[in-house]
């Protein structure tokens, strides 16, 4: 690890100053500190934002929907039992993130904000694309755990929080304070795709500190459920995740949200699957359909293949249990 | 008061270790005592005893090497190439060596010769594999230690490389070894395997693969060495304080007399831990040149390159049957061995567990620029016997025969088909009977049974396991009597987490009449009297013999010294609880010695050879239930039911968790460890406990434990066997076997990650 400097910023104002070039912000530092310790990151200052006031806990306002803090550790959300009554899929979708100590540590801010898990990306002798390189190693070689679809350009990389897609499930949105202001934006919109040729993961912009994350109205009024393949029992990043939601009537699934992680550099919807749903009287014919259609332009590399069966199967199922519950 | 005993004589003894049998001399130095019989009525051996050091261990206190921290010491990392194949040109140390805090930097250029495994050097010039030493650097601290690696500056010659075993042994790949890449290892042939093919009913072919297991030891490899004068002091987190003492000697050319090596708690070595590492001379050579001791231990990531690792495996299986019998096998097998000497040979159970009139086993053993093998827990065995034993089941569903009753066709054999010895005991029919009731092998079907599900299979299957376990001498044991009427055993073996501190404690505390409590077990310093490697499910086998004869020879002094104080007839007395019982009562030990000042009683035993007309050898099946989901390839074991003949249980409870451990790791095997290697660079992407999975908690099924428990009196005078490796062998293949039976698919490759499944029922459907 190189050596670097550590200030504790105390104001999200001053935390956005500091943020500078060669700067890192850290909360629970459960992924900063694996990227710096195996050299991928190696920031000169480290700005730890857990001095912060006010960026702690949640609150749900009648009317005004669900504010979780971004500093908010993620076991505090899987442990109450107040947010699973108003919120259930971020105790379902927390269950199987990391191990009770890194819950423990890490926050809901650097939890969505978490760099990707390639294990060519981790390796600091491999100069891959995402870390300025010229192309992506694991196109060709060990590319098992890789992404099936969305990855028109370079990167073969998936998402990996459990709690994005959740979120993204229930519209959520996130706040971003820079020292130019505040803006709001949807948390879907948080990550960037290869396809745009930009070799970042995320769109919050340097100095940028995510502060909040808002889940309107409409989203709590969503049904929604969480599912997680791994490849063993628990402390496992997904092989394919899905996060469902919607409004339940009448056996009817309206204004439904799929999305996937562990399939594609971004956490993975497709509106014209959910249209395939939306509003009409739920079956599993029509589940599959959905899951057909947001997968249909997946192309997987030479080992990846069994991500598609595995993650339209894991989609019916996310379906078939919201409409039945 | 002393006999005759002390006449030494010598005479063969036949040893077996790791599935090879070696004729060997022996000494015989005392009189052995009798086994205790089946059904001896025993108070401290074979009741459960929670393990001595247990409080030690959950509170903190265990010293474990990496614990070890000596006034002065200084901190050794290692430099490890980046390529897998590559000419070391030139090092230029100089910008490391101006770090403050860097005291020294040594390679191939400045390093002194140290014979290490067969070659000159601990650094070559032809690196090869990613992760090979290059150059080490001591420092004030790790992290100077670490910051200095990456400003070594060291000139590579790149090489063609290969690191994939099928490649390996293509006549494309770029010959890494003068010699070529595949060598001839072992060949076993009996009976005649061309005519039972011809004349078969059916023959089943099948190719089997299994992958790269690291051990991922808790503890990582790593040493402390600190010389007072010409003196060498090594603290080693090892499986053997003996064998590092024999690296040493040869390596820095040390009279033995001058090697101390010290192992007192330890975290895990699973075979990998057989003797020094590079770290050990690298620390040895720094602590001498700067004059302070020095510390080397591996970080996670180098134990997962360069630590060693079970062998990636390719195999092919021919099998025979006619008339419901199992004919003939023939077994090819490429292990792919990094760049190790020897090969863990996987045809071992083909040979030796069934008795098959006709076998053709071959071996060979497949350089390439990885990281080599070591010991891991029944090395080959695991591999060879995922393929045999999947391979009967693929015969029997060919024969339309239930799999466990083919096999009990070739399972009752008194005499070791190898060999053609007779079995010092064998009881593998017990256990397929025990196992076979426990996991309710009667509701088998073949085409498997509906899961709990709609979209589940539910499926059982069984596996045999061979291994030897018999132990072997040398070794040695003291034991001697406080006046209090406390002992202390000194052996120099070493725990390695098994619990032999406490069986050793249970055997003296029984042979010499006194609680467990009163006993203190004093291991892993090569001061003491020599025992062997922990490893090859040897240890309990090898050295409770020799404390048991020390207790005893500790105790018929204590009564000749009882004899005298108490002035009562020998013969009257007994030793019990912890006192001198005669007609006349109860006199405690410390009260015999209450006018004796510290006149000590010290027993001495050793281990006496094995018999030469008997072949030693344990048995177990293992039967599996599993539960698998055809739409998502998840493999849920419900149950491992583990039966065990491995003669007398000293421990029940240390038994039973050797059986779940082996079960555990013998189902990361099977479901979900895999060294994954990216061919281009040569690098191991599973570096980390992230991506390499061995099984968590909730990964553990309900382990059902059952073992034989007759001694094996013919063994030795406890009657025990080994039980390190047995537990780990048929697990894999029990698990594979009634994944088999659930889905109608065979897979025969592990492990049996859902890639593997789903991939697997898309290609049969």
């Amino acid at each position: 690890m190189k050596p670097f400097a550590y200030v504790r910023a105390t104001s999200v104002a001053e935390a956005a100053r500091l943020l500078g070039a060669g700067s890192a912000a850290m909360a629970g530092g459960t992924d900063l500190l694996g990227l710096m310790k195996g050299g991928i990151a190696a920031p000169a200052r480290v700005v730890d934002l857990t001095g912060i006031d006010g960026l702690r806990g949640w609150s749900r306002e009648r009317g005004a929907g669900l504010r979780i803090g971004a500093l908010t550790p993620l076991v505090d959300l899987e442990t109450s039992d107040q947010l699973a009554r108003h919120l259930p899929i971020v105790r379902a979708a927390l269950a199987d993130t990391a191990t009770l100590q890194l819950r423990n540590a890490g926050t809901v801010g650097g939890n969505l904000l978490q760099r990707n898990r390639c294990w060519y990306f981790r390796d600091e002798a491999i100069p891959c694309w995402l870390k300025g390189g010229t192309r992506c190693f694991a196109s060709e070689g060990e590319n098992e755990h890789h992404a099936v679809i969305g990855t028109a350009r370079g990167c073969n990389r998936v998402a990996p929080s459990d709690l994005a897609p959740a979120l993204i499930a229930h519209d959520a949105r996130v706040t971003l304070v820079g020292a130019r202001g505040t803006r709001s934006i949807a948390l879907a919109d948080l990550y960037t795709d290869p396809a745009l040729h930009s070799r970042d993961e995320h769109t919050i912009k340097r100095g940028e500190i995510l502060t909040e994350v808002h889940v309107p109205e409409a989203g709590l009024q969503r049904r929604g459920t969480y599912l997680k393949a791994m490849e063993r029992k628990t402390w496992s990043f997904a092989v394919v995740s899905v996060a469902a939601a919607a409004r339940v009537r009448d056996g009817k699934l309206r204004n439904p949200r799929i999305v996937l992680g562990g399939v594609a550099p971004v956490p993975w919807r497709v509106e014209a699957a959910e249209a395939e749903i939306d509003g009409h009287p739920f079956s599993d014919e029509l589940a599959r359909r959905a899951a057909d259609a947001l997968l249909a332009d997946a192309a997987p590399l030479a080992k990846n293949g069994y991500k598609v069966p595995l993650a339209k199967e894991l989609v019916r199922r996310a379906l078939a249990a919201i409409a039945a519950a | 008061m002393k006999d005759e005993r002390g006449r030494t004589r010598v005479v063969r003894t036949r040893n077996e270790f790791e599935g090879e049998v070696m004729e060997q001399l022996a000494l015989v130095q005392d009189e052995d005592a009798e086994a205790w019989p089946e059904g001896a009525q025993l108070g401290i051996v074979g009741r459960a005893h929670r393990r001595v050091e247990g409080a030690a261990k959950v509170t903190g206190r265990a010293r474990y090497t990496h614990d070890v921290r000596l006034p002065g010491m200084l901190h050794a990392r290692i430099l490890r190439s980046p390529h897998p194949r590559a000419r070391v040109r030139h090092v230029d140390p100089s910008r490391a060596l101006a770090l403050p805090g860097v005291r020294a930097v040594l390679h191939r250029f400045n390093t002194p010769k140290t014979a290490f495994r067969g070659e000159e050097t601990i650094f070559r010039e032809e690196v090869r594999f990613v992760g090979d030493e290059v150059a080490a650097v001591a420092a004030d601290t790790e992290e100077t230690a670490d910051a200095a690696l990456d400003l070594i500056v060291v000139d590579y010659e790149v090489l063609p490389h290969v690191v994939d075993l099928e490649e390996a042994i293509d006549d494309a790949a770029p010959r890494i070894d003068e010699k070529g890449n595949v060598h001839d290892a072992d060949r076993h042939e009996r009976g005649d395997v061309k005519k039972a093919f011809a004349s078969a009913d059916v023959v089943v072919e099948g190719t089997y693969r299994t992958s790269t297991q690291l051990h991922n030891c808790l503890e990582t490899h790593g040493a402390v060495a600190a010389w007072d004068g010409d003196q060498l002091t090594v603290y080693e987190s090892t499986q053997h304080v003996f064998g590092v003492r024999q690296g040493l000697h040869a390596a820095l050319h040390l009279p033995l007399g001058k090697i101390r090596v010290l192992c007192d708690h330890m975290g895990g070595g699973f075979g990998s831990k057989g003797g020094i590492g590079k770290y050990t001379v690298i620390a040895a050579l720094f602590a001498r040149e700067l004059g302070a001791p020095v510390r080397c231990v591996l970080d996670r990531r180098e134990e997962n390159v360069a630590a060693g690792n079970r062998s990636a495996t390719l195999q092919r299986v021919k099998i025979a049957g006619k008339d419901g019998r199992i004919t003939a096998i023939a077994h090819d097998s490429w292990s792919n061995v990094g760049q190790a000497r020897w090969v863990a040979d996987p045809t071992g159970p083909t040979k030796g567990l069934y008795d098959v009139p006709s076998i053709l086993a071959h071996a060979h053993r497949v350089v390439t620029n990885t990281g080599s093998l070591a010991a891991f827990r029944a090395p080959g065995y695991v591999e060879g016997t995922f393929a045999l034993e999947s391979a009967i089941d693929e015969l029997a569903d060919g024969m339309g025969v239930d799999p466990l009753a083919l096999r009990r066709h070739h399972a009752e054999g008194a005499i070791d088909p190898v060999s053609k010895m007779r079995y010092s005991l064998k009881r593998l029919v017990d256990c397929y009977d025990i196992g076979a009731a426990e996991i309710g092998w009667s509701r088998r079907k073949r085409g498997g049974l509906r899961g709990s599900a709609p979209g589940l299979r539910r499926g059982l299957g069984m596996a045999s396991q061979l291994w030897s376990g018999g132990g072997t001498p040398p070794a040695y044991a003291t034991v001697h009597l406080n006046p209090d009427g406390t002992a202390v055993v000194r052996i120099g073996t070493q725990d390695i987490g098994t619990g032999t501190r406490t069986v050793l404690a249970q055997v003296c505390a029984e042979e010499l009449g006194i609680d467990v409590r009163d006993v203190r077990v004093e291991i892993g310093d090569t001061d003491s009297t020599y025992a062997p490697i922990s490893a090859g499910s040897l240890t309990v086998a090898s050295i409770t013999p020799a404390v048991r004869l020390a207790a005893k020879d500790a105790r018929e002094q204590l009564l000749d010294v009882a004899a005298g104080v108490l002035e009562v007839g020998r013969s009257e007395l007994r030793v019990e609880g912890g006192a001198l019982v005669s007609r006349g009562g109860r006199t405690p030990i410390a009260k015999v010695f209450e006018d004796l000042d510290n006149y000590t009683v010290i027993g001495r035993g050793s281990r006496s050879p094995n018999p030469d007309d008997l072949v030693l050898k344990t048995f177990g099946a293992h039967f599996a239930e599993v539960e698998v989901d055809r739409t998502t390839g998840a493999v849920l074991v419900e149950r491992v039911v583990a039966v065990h003949d491995v003669g007398r249980i000293v421990n029940p409870l240390t038994a039973r968790s050797q059986v779940e451990g082996g079960v555990i790791q013998a189902l990361g095997f099977a479901l979900s460890e895999e060294r994954v290697v990216d061919k281009p660079t040569g690098r191991v992407l599973t570096r980390s406990l992230e991506t390499y999975k061995v099984p968590t908690v909730r990964d553990v099924p309900r382990i059902v434990v059952r073992f034989v428990d007759v001694p094996d009196t013919a063994a030795n005078n406890v009657g025990a066997k080994g039980l390190g490796e047995p537990p780990i062998i048929p697990a894999a293949a029990a698990v594979a076997n009634a994944v088999a039976n659930a889905l109608g698919v065979r897979i025969r490759h592990l492990p049996l990650t859902r890639r593997r499944v789903l991939d697997a029922l898309a290609a049969a459907s």
